[in-house]
């Protein structure tokens, strides 16, 4: 099944170098949103989307919010969801995965852990 | 003897009278002295006073510079990627153009081979596979715009640094609408009126920020995050990642 990606962050800068980091990668199917509420407004109306990369910081609705709220709806609750963020510290590191992210990149990243990230998500979950 | 005795606490009330007088002589000078700093010290306040109402006024200014240039560093950002995307499409047409141009000389090639094998004594083949063979050119070509992409990438890392200071600088606008609403306070007390809301300074506040937003490419917190995230691998219920993490948060 192809992956459909919803690129979730509040920079357009961070999110057209995501998604360029996807397409040189080799993955051109994907959708984005400015923040957490704009992305929850679009995985209710497009069920195409099986991937979530999201930012933390971002208004309204963080990223850590997005992911609770993506795994307390039994519709989305196992969608596949990476983190990228500027945020390094260990107790955050610890609260994403706490709130059940299935992986983490700290800015700044290069395309090549984003495969790898990806990779090793697909290998784990059921997309 | 009642009289002595009267006589006795009058004169030891003027003694303390006395004593007194003498106190306050030596005292005058220092109020005095206290009088006239205290007459010093108030234009110092109004001087304070007007220092801080300047400030104040001074700080919506620079929240909205520093608001601008975040804005305006996106904007280049934005520019820049749009120019890489361009770079890069011009490259894929590269890349295909040399794989065509491969695909058609290596065809030439295998019919030159041909021609050479029904023609064995015919010099101009022979010419022929010698000039058309441009291989190193090619692997020039290749290499070139490897090199070029790789660049192209590295530009697009660099750009996320946009983001990075973007964090920074809402971080430090938080810290200067922080000062401005303690010495608008002060401001406020200094001319005994009653504190309002101050909604005009705390306009860009809100953008979402990470004060410890950094721009460094050593991969140490990657190395952390990964090894974090290895340790939550087959992990399945909360109790579970609770249990986990439960020593190392603190």
């Amino acid at each position: 099944m192809a992956l459909k990606f919803l690129v979730v962050d509040d920079s357009v800068t961070m999110r057209r170098i995501v998604m360029n980091s996807l397409k040189q990668i080799g993955h051109e199917n994907f959708v984005e949103a400015a923040d957490g509420r704009d992305a929850l407004i679009k995985l209710n109306s497009d069920d195409s989307i099986n991937f979530i990369i999201t930012d933390w910081n971002m208004p309204d609705v963080s990223g850590l919010e997005l992911v609770k709220q993506v795994r307390a709806n039994p519709k989305t609750a196992n969608l596949p969801v990476l983190m990228v963020t500027t945020r390094g510290m260990k107790e955050d590191i610890i609260e994403a995965l706490n709130a059940k992210v299935n992986n983490y990149i700290v800015k700044p990243f290069t395309p090549q852990v984003l495969r790898e990230k990806i990779e090793q998500i697909i290998s784990t979950v059921n997309v | 003897m009642e009289l002595t005795n009267s006589m006795e606490k009058l004169f030891e009330k003027l003694g303390d009278l006395k004593s007194f007088f003498i106190y306050g002589q030596k005292l005058i000078p220092t109020l005095q002295k206290i009088l006239n700093f205290m007459q010093d010290t108030v234009p110092l306040l109004e001087s304070v006073n007007k220092s801080i109402a300047e400030s104040t006024s001074k700080i919506p200014k620079a929240t909205n510079q520093l608001h601008s240039v975040s804005n305006a560093t996106e904007l280049a950002t934005t520019e820049i990627l749009d120019l890489v995307d361009g770079i890069s499409n011009e490259l894929n047409s590269i890349f295909s153009k040399t794989s065509e141009l491969k695909n058609r000389l290596q065809k030439q090639k295998e019919l030159a081979e041909k021609l050479k094998s029904k023609y064995q004594n015919d010099n101009e083949i022979d010419e022929f596979l010698s000039y058309s063979l441009f291989d190193d050119e090619l692997c020039f070509v290749d290499a070139s715009s490897n090199k070029i992409q790789e660049s192209i990438m590295n530009i697009t890392i660099a750009l996320q640094v946009q983001d990075i200071t973007a964090q920074q600088l809402a971080s430090v606008n938080h810290l200067i609408n922080s000062i401005q609403e303690k010495l608008s306070g002060l401001l406020l007390d200094l001319n005994g009126k009653e504190r309002e809301s101050d909604k005009s300074s705390s306009q860009h506040e809100s953008i979402t920020f990470n004060e410890n937003a950094r721009y460094v490419k050593d991969n140490q917190s990657q190395k952390l995050a990964d090894s974090l995230v290895a340790q939550t691998n087959g992990v399945k219920s909360q109790k579970e990642i609770d249990q986990l993490f439960s020593n190392k948060n603190e």
